[in-house]
């Protein structure tokens, strides 16, 4: 893929490169988050590592994600996997490990019942790992599994969310799926999870968080015992410049399949640590707030026109969690704005990829209609108070908090967000958005086909099953079907699906 | 480096606080039940300082419903209508009264129930709330237009799940399975039912009248308002709606007298697939025969049985076995899946998944083992009633199956008197060869 230079990408883009308030600290002990809440019979532990992908050395991405997953899907060194499963089971209880580039959390909820128990059985698995050899072949068959069957067979969405990350990330630390590639978990080995664990798994990488109604004991013990571990905290991880896309990049999975799956999007400067963040957060969530009527996106593409189940966009990195609300724990320094139109007919495909990009142009060129800005002020204001309703969430967003600066960001938020003017929202549009430098990833069938028409920019009027569609919308598809996009042939990368994630590397077909 | 985050704020008491100890009951909270004079029933759970009301309405209607060939589908898709708006509140100005609001809204079909919610902070919008989703279910207006042009979104969420084997496995077995009964079919419908959305406007007006009415609704509320309130609010806004008095009547399935089996190719590579289902027992809180069942799930096929940790742990034949015995208003498919590593595997795996069914058809299960089981249900469900809204969602599927509030805990009652002769009763009686269907899936040459 083209990128533009070092010096132009300054220009456009601007900004400190590495979130400056966000991050690991610099402390070489354990540091820990509390929210004791007398009566409540549930305690809810996170042990939250500041390493992730990221962290993977060349050459052996999957590392930190199958090293991981052997302290909470493995034994330890008293119990086997097979004995933690029989003892969790009559407490209904199990360790729960998510990774992200930066962040990898364990964690638990537990009836204050079991607290003993389970926590004695929940250290142990990651002070003490049993690193066994069958542990580590069923978990490491697992991973490569997913890549090599999952998720470019079975999940297209997810497959063109991984496709973008690799488009936006080429060369950078964040650049790989969690999981690796397939030649790279082929080439791990116990020895490498046992390195890679000694060297990250240190007191200053450890953040501990502790909600519920645990006893008034429980920090102390839990700090002393994770004590054990070696002290010291791995270099902070500095990121290279993000390269935004020189005009319209594609990247298309090609494979036997009905429906067209598109992400879009672009790193951008900011995190949730930056004041431009809520400005910018009100204009995403108008543009298109993840699975709500309120996104303009959905409204278009969907309400209107019965394209496809959904279509949203996102000013960071998303992982929906417990109903639509987004999972906490997955603090970044680099984040991105992205698009993801759901599936839909392949035969309509180009028609929605400009109508997308149209509606974005037209976000950037006249910002957000008053009407929606007070609207979507008092939803955020609103929405967000149903964020922490379990002991997990309300630990995951205190110590999302910490992460990027705030005592706590939802109370930030409620305070803010009323603050905003509509002339900061669309100043941060404006500052953060465009719509003509954009990696476009699609998974679709017969992608030489659309690579052409996407080159010729061929008209793609679409039909409907409703013959008495509105005029308005019509006269409209007249114009989208028209609307020009820019795409130089040395920008769209056409593959065969199966070829994705075997290297780090874009796979191209061969001429 | 310890910080002490004792700023709780108001979020702090969103939190419920469900009691487990022995003798108590599973479900902890007083759920007030009331009923309408157009049928409507009312079910209220008051709960003490979450700040959060969570409002669900339970239209006793889903892919069961669908006895009509090419009806297939039909419920989910009238899911979908049920967000078109009034003439008195239009779709728009409904969408932005939600969004002001901030709710958490959405609605779900299943096979025998589909349901809306609309969680909130704030019981000074209670009334508004109240108001609004009685108009929505009173007076729901769309046009022929708008009916065909949300079922092309019908087809687009078809598509969502199109490169998804397990739906396809899925749905394949329960076409093989069943003979009569319309659990023959998914929620979401067979493809050909889809495509055929847009011409079914009149069919959908009958749907809403058989189907959406206060004598086929359940109203259940849960949070942080007083009762009283709520249930002068619901008089005052509910009366209106007329009752259907439509009686379904769902196919008996006959009894399956042999075995069948069925294959499906996948178009690419992919991890092999194998499930193999009986027919069991409709849900009761009253007869064990379903309970007992449940219990055979767990300790056969759970993550700590034999079985899943021989197939997956040590021989690492399978990356996941396990058991899905859903609990519905008639007898479903008892099934048991498997996601084998290698093809050559998958009768290995069928021949032990039978062999573990002989095993607990011949010998009694330990009474640990039963006493593990009934401690794992009582902790599950005390960590989903956790939340209002938790509560609420579980409230609300076992309203669906009976209208009972008190099913929750009549079940758990059932689940301690369960012995190990009733589970060994049970596998007798539903886990017989002529009652089995097996499918397998396997992935075909990349394309």
């Amino acid at each position: 893929m083209k990128h533009l230079n070092q010096t132009v990408l300054l220009i456009i883009i601007g900004f400190s490169l590495v979130c400056a308030n966000c991050g690991k600290t610099s402390s070489d002990a354990i540091s820990t988050e509390l929210l004791p809440l007398e009566g409540n019979p549930l305690v809810c532990i996170k042990v939250v590592l500041n390493n992730g992908s990221a962290d993977d050395p060349a050459g052996k991405e999957g590392l930190s994600a199958l090293t991981f997953r052997m302290l909470s899907d493995g034994g330890s060194e008293q119990f086997t996997y097979k004995e933690i499963s029989e003892k969790f089971y009559p407490m209904a209880a199990f360790v729960d490990m998510q990774i992200d580039k930066e962040m990898t959390v364990f964690s638990g909820t537990i009836h204050k019942d079991n607290l003993e128990e389970y926590y004695s059985l929940f250290k142990d698995m990651l002070l003490k790992p049993g690193f066994r050899e069958e542990d580590f072949i069923r978990i490491k068959t697992n991973h490569l599994n997913f890549l090599q069957k999952t998720l470019v067979n079975n999940m297209d969405e997810q497959f063109g969310k991984e496709i973008l990350n690799l488009m936006m990330y080429e060369e950078h630390p964040y650049g790989h799926t969690e999981l690796g590639t397939v030649k790279s978990v082929k080439g791990l080995t116990l020895d490498d999870v046992k390195n890679h664990y000694e060297n990250h798994f240190v007191q200053g990488n450890v953040t501990i968080g502790i909600a519920g109604g645990y006893p008034s004991e429980f920090p102390k013990k839990i700090v002393s015992d994770f004590s054990s571990l070696p002290q010291g905290s791995t270099p902070e991880l500095t990121l290279p410049e993000q390269q935004p896309p020189d005009g319209l990049q594609f990247v298309i999975a090609d494979k036997s399949t009905p429906a067209t799956a598109i992400s879009m999007g672009f790193p951008i400067p900011i995190t949730k640590a930056h004041p431009d963040y809520f400005a910018l957060w009100i204009a995403g969530s108008h543009f298109g707030e993840h699975r709500q009527h309120l996104s303009h996106l959905f409204q278009k593409i969907r309400e209107e026109r019965g394209q496809n189940y959904g279509d949203y966009a996102y000013i960071e990195h998303f992982i929906e969690g417990r109903g639509k609300f987004p999972e906490t724990n997955y603090c970044r320094q680099q984040q991105y704005f992205s698009i993801w139109i759901r599936p839909l007919s392949n035969s309509n495909r180009h028609f929605v990829l400009r109508q997308a990009i149209r509606e974005l142009k037209k976000l950037v060129q006249e910002g957000i209609p008053p009407e929606r800005f007070e609207l979507t002020k008092k939803y955020l204001v609103n929405y967000t108070k149903l964020y922490t309703q379990t002991l997990s969430e309300r630990l995951g967003w205190h110590m999302d908090s910490t992460y990027y600066g705030y005592k706590s960001f939802l109370e930030e938020a409620h305070k803010q967000i009323p603050k905003v003017k509509i002339e900061e929202v669309n100043s941060a549009i404006k500052k953060y958005l465009n719509f003509k430098n954009l990696y476009i990833a699609v998974v679709t069938q017969d992608a030489e086909s659309f690579k052409e028409n996407l080159i010729a920019n061929t008209p793609s009027p679409i039909t409907y099953s409703n013959p008495n569609m509105p005029e308005d919308i019509l006269t409209e598809d007249l114009i989208i079907q028209e609307f020009p996009l820019v795409v130089n042939p040395e920008n769209v990368i056409t593959a065969k699906a199966s070829r994705f994630f075997q290297e780090p590397e874009i796979p191209e077909e061969k001429k | 480096m310890v910080k002490n985050l004792l700023a709780f704020g108001m979020t702090l008491s969103f939190l419920a606080f469900p009691l487990i100890s022995s003798g108590s009951d599973v479900f902890p909270y007083d759920a007030k039940i009331e009923k309408l004079e157009n049928g409507l029933t009312v079910v209220s759970v008051p709960m003490k300082n979450p700040h959060i009301i969570s409002y669900y309405i339970i239209v006793r209607s889903g892919s069961r419903n669908e006895i009509e060939p090419g009806k297939s589908g039909f419920a989910h898709f009238f899911e979908h209508m049920m967000f078109k708006g009034t003439k008195n509140i239009p779709r728009e100005q409904y969408d932005d009264f939600l969004t002001e609001l901030g709710a958490g809204t959405n609605g779900y079909t299943s096979d025998d129930f589909t349901c809306y919610f609309v969680v909130f902070a704030g019981r000074e919008n209670l009334e508004k709330v109240v108001k609004t989703e009685a108009d929505r279910f009173i007076n729901l207006y769309y046009d022929e237009e708008m009916l065909k042009t949300e079922a092309a979104v019908i087809e687009g969420e078809y598509y969502s799940s199109v490169s998804n084997p397990g739906r396809r496995i899925y749905e394949t077995l329960r076409h093989k399975a069943f003979e009569k009964h319309s659990y023959k079919h998914t929620t979401l419908g067979y493809l050909k039912d889809i495509q055929d959305m847009p011409n079914q406007f009149e069919y959908s007006k009958l749907y809403k009248k058989r189907f959406y009415a206060p004598d086929n609704t359940i109203l259940l509320v849960a949070g942080d308002y007083d009762h009283q309130e709520l249930m002068e609010l619901v008089q005052t806004y509910y009366s209106d709606w007329e009752p259907s008095g439509y009686t379904l009547k769902t196919p008996i399935e006959p009894p399956q007298e042999q075995a069948k089996r069925a294959h499906y190719e996948w178009p690419s590579s992919t991890t092999p697939r194998i499930a193999m289902a009986f027919h069991g027992p409709a849900f009761s809180d009253q007869d064990i025969d379903k309970a007992a069942l449940d219990l055979l799930a767990q300790i056969g096929f759970s993550q700590s049985s034999p079985l899943y940790q021989r197939l997956v742990v040590e021989e690492q034949k399978c990356f996941v076995v396990y058991a899905d015995f859903p609990d519905r208003r008639d007898p479903p498919l008892l099934t048991f899946n498997a996601l084998v590593k290698n093809q050559e595997d998958l009768s290995y795996v069928e021949e032990e998944i039978f062999k573990e069914l002989e095993h607990y058809k011949n010998e009694l299960v330990s009474e640990d083992n039963l006493e593990d089981v009934k401690s794992n249900l009582k902790y599950s469900m005390a960590r989903q009633l956790g939340t209002t809204d938790g509560t609420a969602g579980i409230l609300a599927f076992y309203l669906n199956l009976t209208t009972d509030p008190s099913s929750i805990n009549k079940l758990f009652d059932l689940y301690q008197k369960i012995t190990p002769q009733d589970i060994q009763e049970m596998a007798n009686k539903y886990f017989i060869k002529t009652n089995s269907t097996v499918v397998t899936l396997t992935g075909g040459e990349e394309k």
